[in-house]
């Protein structure tokens, strides 16, 4: 046996290359990470993943979770397909207003980006966007047996779609479902609300602001994704149609018994402040037990499960949309989905539908919910086939009874494609319905005066 | 008590309020970057609970450190004050002191720059950027700044121009100083005050700004009032964190103010010798 005996030479290699490895080892893992066993369930989509190798696109996204969980797993995208993906965050108010200055001036910044559904038209009309169905039917793009196109959740799909062409695929989405506290309803002997008359009466029941417990409480802050976020589905409910004709109509009585509605609940049996909260506020007053029930997005169910903020943990349950006066019960249908910039080359359009194809993806879609390492796990997941997995809905029941049940019910049998009015003036009407529900609620102007308000701002933004 | 003391007492307590009232959200952001989650949530609100500096560790160390955009902002704001400065010095000069053809025009154009609503130049401030290959660069973003911080100095700048008297200048010029020596070492001493209140009115607008940034930034040069939103996300606002970075935002805005302080009084109360006036 020879001796070892380390001279000064061998121990300063020695060092520097422990110290290389330490510093480039977890990278060269990482890299080793995104080979073959990773990549096999892509490989096996009968097109070639590597066509456009070496292209480089920007993606901006919203700093949310669902994405993040998405730009971790870039490097296997990359290794997939050689295409670098450049992602950029955005918060969600401004990502609107930086990608409609990229659209407008066709500079091709971003080849796509967290897209909301009810821009698309506004997006078509400008033919800013491509139409998907072009790559989805190309065989040389796209493997229908495997991408399985008809799994994506058909709701989201219909509300990307503009005259029955698709323009963003859904990448993450949410339903808007009723939430409530089970021990506060069962100690009054309560059920949830199959009807808004029934939401009114069991808020009323509940309601103790001496106890510091509200009886309900709905998106009051206005914006057009905020208190214009459950109005619409208030409105459609009690039978509202935003278009007759050619003219879209936001005072008929329909909406006014819509506004009265929302108004009343609101100011009898909601906490004042709420009049300015977003739905991040209402899932934190939620989460401390301040409130007993709400109806917003199944998404924040992660929010009010949080076990380092959450005091409510095991006291959750939900229920569908109540439906309204009309029988109807009409939920949004809103997603993040992915569109192609018409402005890009056509290199840089193919892979940015390659992008696409692996985000959207079903294999992606599970690596970055169940499937995914880190601690946060995704409840907007956009196949109809994960809502199915046993262990996607092991983890998805964690968030309270019958989460699954409630959110799959309103996804396939609560939507409304026109939700909202899907107009390009959209962004405009939006933030002008926004600001006369404001002003109804806050009794600046009474209902009637602030939607006829609204309709005469609203009727010059149609012609033109 | 004599009604004197009194006085001052009421006169005390009212001011005490008052300071309350300002220093509030201050104090407020303070304390709740110094709580855990729960404890921002609280309610009734904490005013005593354990404080800790996890947020600070977070946003400073964790994975979306906020450093990064520090160091952006500061070579904006830096970049932006002292492109400004040297500019606007002169000009200021020029305005107050020179008599040439057009100086009303010039004077009012300056002006005129400050009226346009930055929401409907920000396309063709973006077309231009992208044109010329200066999105989501430093000199980009220092260049837009420069559009609205440029008028706004001058304009501050020509009133402290004005009020040196001109017997000043004149006594420099019989004893042989050019003109540029006499703006050097005469006029520049004078309205050293000036310059102070002008610099740090400069630096707080480009530390501040918030618009022109988010949309011709991108992931290379991220100043923090941008990267402050990513703790305000669709699924929920992190409070804590987001009064961290705002603390820490506020600071080099305090410091700037506290070490630029005594020129900010002086300048505010203007030079010592009145009697100036435009030419």
């Amino acid at each position: 046996m020879t001796s070892f005996k380390p001279t000064r030479r061998t121990l300063l290699k020695t060092g520097t290359a422990a110290a290389a490895f330490a510093t480039l080892g977890p990278a060269f893992l990482r890299q080793a990470a995104a080979q073959d066993a990773d990549l096999a369930p892509y490989k096996s989509a009968q097109i070639d993943w590597q066509q456009v190798s070496g292209e480089t696109i920007t993606v901006a996204v919203i700093p949310a979770s669902y994405f993040e969980n998405l730009i971790t797993l870039a490097p296997q995208f990359k290794a997939l397909t050689g295409i670098d993906v450049r992602f950029e965050k955005i918060p969600p108010a401004q990502i609107r207003q930086k990608s409609v200055i990229d659209l407008t001036s066709k500079t091709g910044t971003y080849a796509t980006h967290a897209a909301d559904p009810m821009y698309y038209a506004l997006y078509v009309a400008n033919k800013w966007v491509e139409p998907l169905d072009t790559y989805l039917n190309d065989k040389s793009l796209t493997d229908q047996a495997w991408f399985k196109f008809d799994d994506v959740i058909p709701a989201w799909r219909s509300a990307n779609g503009i005259n029955g062409k698709l323009y963003g695929m859904p990448y993450d989405g949410e339903v808007t479902i009723q939430v409530y506290r089970k021990d506060l309803y069962d100690a009054k002997g309560l059920k949830p609300a199959d009807t808004l008359e029934a939401y009114m009466s069991n808020a009323a029941a509940l309601n103790t602001p001496n106890d510091r417990i509200w009886g309900a409480a709905l998106r009051g802050v206005a914006g057009a994704g905020q208190n214009m976020y459950i109005y619409p589905s208030i409105f459609r409910e009690f039978g509202g149609d935003w278009m007759k004709g050619d003219k879209l109509t936001v005072n008929g009585p329909e909406a006014e018994a819509a506004l009265a509605w929302y108004v009343d609940i609101m100011k009898k049996y909601a906490p004042t402040a709420a009049a300015n909260w977003n739905w991040p506020d209402i899932a934190d007053a939620f989460s401390q037990g301040t409130v007993a029930s709400y109806i917003d997005a199944h998404s924040s169910a992660s929010v009010i499960n949080n076990p380092e903020k959450s005091k409510i943990i095991g006291k959750v349950a939900y229920a569908r949309w109540p439906k309204g006066p009309s029988g109807k019960r009409t939920t949004s249908i809103w997603n993040w989905g992915f569109p192609i910039n018409s402005a890009l080359p056509e290199k840089k359009r193919k892979a940015t539908w390659l992008f696409i194809q692996w985000a959207t993806s079903a294999e992606t879609q599970a690596r970055t919910a169940h499937k995914f390492a880190g601690p946060t796990k995704r409840s907007g997941v956009n196949r109809t086939s994960i809502w199915k997995d046993p262990d996607y809905i092991k983890l998805m029941n964690g968030f309270g009874d019958n989460f699954v049940e409630a959110t799959m019910g309103a996804l396939q049998d609560d939507t409304d494609v026109d939700w909202r009015p899907r107009v390009p003036q959209w962004p405009a009407i939006g933030d002008t319905m926004a600001t006369a529900i404001q002003s109804a609620l806050s009794g600046q102007a009474t209902i009637k005066a602030a939607l006829d308000d609204a309709q005469r701002r609203i009727e010059p933004m149609m012609r033109g | 008590m004599t009604a004197k003391r009194l006085r001052v007492f009421a006169l005390l307590a009212i001011s005490m309020v008052f300071l309350l009232a300002w220093t509030f959200p201050i104090i407020w952001s303070v304390m709740n970057s110094l709580k855990t989650d729960p404890d921002v949530l609280a309610y009734p609100p904490k005013l005593v609970f354990a404080p800790t500096l996890d947020a600070y560790r977070d946003v400073l160390f964790g994975s979306g450190s906020i450093l990064p955009n520090l160091l952006s902002s500061a070579i904006i704001s830096v970049g932006t004050t002292i492109v400004t400065m040297l500019m606007a010095v002169p000009a200021a000069y020029a305005l107050a002191r020179l008599r040439f053809r057009g100086k009303k025009f010039a004077g009012f154009y300056v002006l005129a720059t400050q009226m346009l609503p930055p929401v409907g130049i920000i396309i063709p401030y973006f077309l231009v950027l992208r044109n010329i290959g200066w999105i989501d660069t430093y000199q980009g973003i220092i260049l837009i700044y420069l559009s609205f911080s440029l008028p706004f100095a001058i304009w501050l700048l020509v009133s402290y121009f004005e009020d040196i008297p001109f017997e000043m200048e004149e006594a420099a010029y019989l004893d042989g100083a050019s003109r540029l020596k006499t703006l050097w070492r005469i006029i520049i001493p004078q309205v050293r005050g000036g310059i102070a209140v002008t610099v740090v009115f400069v630096f707080l607008n480009a530390w501040n700004e918030f618009l022109f940034a988010v949309v011709l930034s991108g992931n290379t040069v991220r100043p923090v009032t941008v990267a402050m939103f990513n703790f305000v996300s669709v699924e929920q606002t992190l409070w804590a964190k987001l009064a961290a970075v705002s603390v820490l935002a506020m600071l080099p805005v305090v410091v700037l103010g506290v070490v630029a302080q005594k020129h900010i009084v002086k300048g505010l109360t203007v030079g010592a010798v009145k009697g100036g006036g435009r030419r």
